[in-house]
């Protein structure tokens, strides 16, 4: 099971990398902002604000569990670290402003949904912030997928 | 006389030659025409079917869309912020009878049957509201960045230019103020800053008139260092100094610029622009919203007098790692509150709804950047 776990891991891995060298970086930024896209539409597609609230927590969360275990990863590069601890920075901000914590106003029931908007066109900039190679970002998003 | 054997050989030996043969010349002729240089224009109409109207407005858009340019609308769509930029472009050059366009869509470099590269720019160029031609070219040909666009607009303009209103507009990620590699994702060799972009407005130019009004629709715009570059070849600038989300600026106010811009009051007109792209950010958008027009000659004093510590800044954060690098008003920076500092800055301003920044009231109209404590 976990040879056959390790297999299919490993030739996604190939299959992007391959994948990445004709696409480039856009690839691996744009699976980054579909993930958050996609927990903001679950997010809206519930009535319940403690529903609301445990999936932006959960996508906040894996993504940043995704993105320790990609840092634990010797063959990151000390630039991209310096990128995925950044992001990191930021997914925390996120985690405490909706819980309240660390001198945030806990974000009230009625705006969760435009605080998923927020967490979404954060990531959708016309900046240059998300400094991670596209090698990186596949692995985070791949990590992801496995980790949710 | 061969026997049946060696004449069945010999004719299937023949067929495959044929057929390699064959997928050989196409699989050449596709790669020599890969490698070509810019074709000629495809002529959507004869130049003697153009309207006798005079041109009283020249507008020049370069769409970047060679890296990650994608966003959600509020209901989860998806949309490619160049390709949406580039139909409203069009929209705004059908509908300017009394205009001439020049619309440059900077594309990410794809491959034919993976190997053989595709050309990665097209440009489109429109005259009273008609598309005149349609042109893909080479964008990495010639010595600097802008070398095809600017042949393509000097091959195309309209020769006789008597006293055209002139816009230039520019779409993209943030423009590096130094380093500036890994810009386009399709050639990582390749750098790209705000001088760059100065020298092919300064080719466009050819130093001697100036655009009426430049819009950049990136981030971080509104910067000393930016607005002194591109000063010597604009009247009036619009940039955002801080983040502006991809869905950009709305381009609804250049639409019948014979209309919404009849007696060449430029300044009236860019802060009209400008008002109007902050409402439309601001029905969506729950992150910073920041417009501002900046009148060039009004404004020079206040640049003069931050150029050299502006400068200090950028050669301490060259070389830094960008994720080691923070942008912030430039207000808070005592080096940059002098007097005139908002002399001749139009600013439209709104915090972001969330983050630490939800209760910041202002923003002086200029961005600057440090290294992250």
């Amino acid at each position: 099971m976990l040879t056959r776990t390790a297999l299919r891991l490993t030739v996604m891995a190939f299959v992007m990398m391959f994948a990445l060298v004709h696409v480039g970086n856009a690839l691996g930024q744009d699976n980054l902002q579909k993930y958050f896209n996609d927990t903001a539409c679950k997010v809206k597609a519930t009535a319940d604000p403690s529903q609301k609230r445990a999936i932006l927590n959960d996508g906040l969360q894996n993504m940043s569990k995704a993105l320790n275990r990609v840092e634990s990863l010797r063959l990151v590069s000390k630039d991209d670290r310096a990128g995925i601890d950044r992001l990191k920075v930021t997914l925390q901000e996120r985690q405490n402003e909706l819980a309240g914590n660390n001198g945030y106003d806990r974000v009230p029931d009625g705006r969760l949904n435009a605080f998923s908007d927020f967490v979404v066109q954060d990531m959708e900039q016309a900046d240059r912030t998300i400094t991670i190679s596209v090698v990186t970002l596949l692995l985070i998003i791949i990590i992801v997928i496995l980790v949710t | 006389m061969k026997s049946p054997p060696h004449r069945f050989l010999a004719s299937a030996t023949h067929a495959y030659s044929m057929l390699f043969g064959g997928v050989g010349c196409v699989v050449l002729a596709l790669f020599l025409s890969s490698c070509s240089s810019i074709r000629p224009a495809r002529h959507a109409i004869s130049p003697g079917e153009e309207s006798a109207l005079p041109l009283r407005f020249s507008i020049i858009c370069i769409i970047h869309g060679d890296s990650g340019y994608l966003y959600h609308d509020t209901r989860g769509n998806a949309f490619r912020a160049d390709e949406e930029t580039l139909a409203r472009a069009k929209r705004v050059a059908e509908r300017n009878t009394e205009a001439e366009v020049f619309i440059f869509h900077e594309r990410h470099r794809r491959h034919f049957l993976l190997f053989f590269p595709v050309r990665d720019g097209t440009f489109y160029y429109y005259r009273h509201g008609r598309l005149l031609a349609e042109e893909s070219y080479w964008r990495d040909k010639g010595r600097s960045r802008f070398d095809p666009e600017v042949e393509l607009y000097d091959r195309f303009r309209a020769k006789e230019q008597p006293q055209l209103v002139r816009l230039f507009l520019y779409f993209g990620h943030e423009i590096p103020e130094f380093d500036g590699a890994g810009y386009d994702a399709s050639y990582s060799d390749r750098t790209f800053t705000i001088d760059d972009l100065a020298d092919g407005l300064r080719r466009i130019t050819r130093n001697s008139t100036k655009f009426d009004l430049i819009v950049l629709s990136t981030c971080f715009s509104g910067t000393p260092h930016t607005i002194a570059a591109l000063s010597p070849y604009a009247r009036y600038i619009i940039a955002s100094p801080d983040n502006l989300h991809l869905s950009y600026f709305d381009l609804y106010p250049l639409e019948r610029l014979d209309v919404g811009l009849p007696d060449g009051d430029v300044s009236a007109f860019a802060k009209k622009f400008a008002r109007n792209a902050f409402d439309r950010l601001e029905e969506n958008i729950q992150t910073a919203i920041t417009v501002a027009v900046y009148d060039v000659d009004r404004v020079r004093g206040f640049l003069d007098s931050v150029d050299s510590v502006y400068d200090d800044a950028l050669t301490t954060l060259n070389g830094k790692t960008p994720a080691s690098i923070e942008h912030c008003d430039c207000a808070e920076d005592p080096a940059y509150v002098l007097p005139g500092m908002s002399e001749g800055v139009d600013v439209f301003y709104r915090p972001p709804r969330f983050g630490r920044s939800k209760h910041t009231r202002s923003h002086s109209g200029w961005e600057c950047s440090r290294l992250m404590k």
